[in-house]
């Protein structure tokens, strides 16, 4: 597995895609969540009308927002880049027809799949990383140039939300791994993987939460229980009227953590007793 | 004494699941430190065959020793090298780099990349994107990825396709440098030229089944042989020999008359010309080429192996 994961460190290092969706989250997440916020709610338009002044919105992008300010923005964006990181780690290898090449070298099928997830492990945990550092590092700036004050949550608080982080990208990460196995094709990998965060979940969450058969099956969704776990990081100020979660915190975690696994050992299963035939 | 063999299979079959058989009850047998060519037309099993040999496919039922160990199996792909079907990279990644990467798959130390390369003559181009290579250069990369391992068993699937006569030659070269270190090499082709100047023995593969097998020399005399006769007055000659023999194996070609006999006949079919008062300017015998072999052995056999349609199925066999 180590040989395996050494040879995809070496490919993931070297591909400009993996470097450009990390930009792309880094500066939509600073620019969006951070930048044009702190301008906007700094100088807001003549027609800003909000039930909160714009003073105290602009708070979200303080350090005392960190986490909650992240998780917004990760929960859709986060989640899209990584299952386009996750399709492509796998997809790209049935579209190049690598997997041939691959799979004749000595490791097995098993390790081969298992270097993989270690290393997309690695690389979700320093996304997760260099994301929450540059989050803050913005955050210190922008609260600077206001002249204002504010803290940073607790110790305890920032090591609960960096591994809310990092289960919630290692779920949408692994799921486009699996995606990526299971339909051979970049496009369909991605593809369909979007449609379900965008159009399958968030649509439907958003519709029919309030319908009693649906929500009841919502509740075992990836999405509505990310979302759960992101609700125990709130922001300092009572913030819009956002409907309460449909599960506990915990049991988010714990929903995640089965999804983590499903998909791993669906991938696995897969990838184990497929066939690889050529182009 | 009996020869160990590197390869070996028994019944081997796979019906790909839309129901075409692409090989069907296959039993090899390369023996160590042969080259042995994988003889077929397009489409005939050739390539699904290597795939199962290599792992990459399961066989539908039957059996497959690779290398003393199962297919696909670490114990095999460790002390075998193989380029199945087009050899297939990272675009994005220089030719050094691919070979970067399948030399830690194969825990490989990386200090064998460099013979690899200088082997397939590659060093000046090891530094360039896979994408900006030519069919040639993707096919040289594809071959020292293969003898990275250093392996004992070599496994290449038409290693010349795409190369010019200059790279066809190189790599003719190489295989026979590779049977003088004693190692086993197993090569599909459907260039008989190639297979004639590299091979010690060949099987043919056509409609997914083995329909012979043996050395150059076994297979030629398959196809028997023949008597030519240059001779004047040739109809004469002809009308002679006709009389002797059944019309059916007389045919004529450019002034020369084609007799399918045994050779021990020659002298007397000689004398009785001469005694009619023909005269024969020259009299031999001529052994039938592989290719023409390989037309009968590939003509005999059925089209297709299954009522579903010929090798392909779910990729290239």
């Amino acid at each position: 597995m180590i040989a395996s994961y050494r040879a995809e460190l070496l490919k993931s290092r070297k591909r400009w895609a993996n470097w450009i969706l990390f930009g792309i989250l880094v500066v939509l997440l600073l620019a969006f969540g951070y930048v044009l916020s702190y301008v906007i709610l700094t100088h807001p338009p003549r027609n800003f009308q909000s039930r909160i002044p714009a003073s105290v919105l602009k708070r979200e992008t303080f350090p005392e927002n960190l986490l909650p300010n992240v998780f917004s923005s990760m929960t859709s964006l986060g989640a899209a880049i990584m299952i386009i990181m996750g399709g492509l780690s796998t997809a790209s290898e049935y579209g190049w027809l690598t997997v041939q090449t691959i799979l004749v070298q000595k490791p097995g099928r098993t390790s081969v799949l298992l270097g993989k997830l270690l290393n997309l492990a690695i690389t979700t945990l320093l996304i997760t990383i260099a994301v929450l550092a540059a989050a803050a590092v913005t955050s210190y700036i922008l609260v600077s140039i206001d002249g204002s004050t504010s803290s940073w949550p607790s110790t305890t608080t920032l090591l609960k939300g960096f591994g809310a982080l990092w289960l919630q990208l290692a779920v949408w990460t692994v799921f486009g791994m699996f995606l990526g196995i299971a339909f051979r094709s970049t496009a369909a990998a991605i593809g369909g993987g979007l449609t379900y965060l965008f159009v399958g979940e968030a649509l439907v969450a958003q519709l029919l939460r309030d319908v009693s058969g649906v929500k009841e099956i919502l509740k075992f969704l990836p999405g509505v229980n990310a979302s759960a776990v992101n609700a125990s990081f709130p922001l300092s100020y009572r913030g819009s009227e956002a409907g309460a979660p449909l599960v506990s915190a915990g049991r988010g975690v714990i929903t995640l953590v089965v999804y983590l696994v499903i998909f791993t050992l669906l991938g696995l299963l897969i990838f184990q007793r497929r066939d690889v035939t050529g182009a | 004494m009996a020869q160990t063999l590197a390869v070996e299979t028994h019944g081997l079959t796979k019906r790909y699941r839309t129901g075409v058989l692409a090989v069907s009850d296959l039993n090899l047998s390369v023996r160590t430190g042969e080259v042995y060519g994988f003889l077929g037309p397009n489409g005939a099993g050739k390539t699904t065959t290597l795939r199962m040999l290599s792992g990459l496919l399961h066989p539908t039922s039957g059996t497959a020793v690779v290398a003393g160990a199962s297919p696909g199996s670490p114990l095999s792909l460790t002390r075998m090298g193989a380029m199945v079907e087009t050899p297939a990279f990272y675009p994005y990644l220089s030719g050094l780099d691919n070979l970067r990467v399948v030399a830690r798959y194969g825990g490989v130390p990386a200090s064998r990349i460099d013979p690899a390369l200088e082997q397939v003559d590659m060093e000046d181009r090891a530094r360039h994107k896979f994408k900006t290579y030519s069919t040639g250069m993707k096919q040289r990369l594809g071959v020292a990825a293969a003898l990275l391992k250093d392996s004992q068993l070599l496994i290449l699937d038409e290693p010349t396709s795409g190369l010019d006569p200059q790279g066809t030659v190189e790599m003719r070269e190489l295989i026979k440098e590779l049977r003088r270190d004693g190692r086993t090499v197993l090569l599909s082709s459907h260039l008989l030229n190639e297979v004639e100047l590299t091979c010690d023995r060949v099987g043919v593969i056509t409609a997914g089944r083995l329909v012979a097998e043996g050395t150059i020399e076994e297979m030629r005399s398959r196809g028997g042989h023949a008597l030519l006769i240059r001779a004047t007055p040739l109809d004469q000659a002809r009308r002679l020999v006709e009389a002797v023999f059944s019309r059916d194996r007389v045919s004529e070609q450019d002034g020369v008359l084609s007799l399918q006999v045994d050779p021990s006949q020659a002298a007397s079919i000689n004398r009785r010309l001469v005694a009619d008062g023909v005269d024969v300017s020259e009299l031999r015998m001529s052994e039938q080429s592989l290719e023409d072999v390989f037309l009968q052995l590939t003509e005999k056999a059925p089209s297709t192996p299954s009522p579903s349609g010929g090798g392909q199925g779910g990729g290239a066999s």
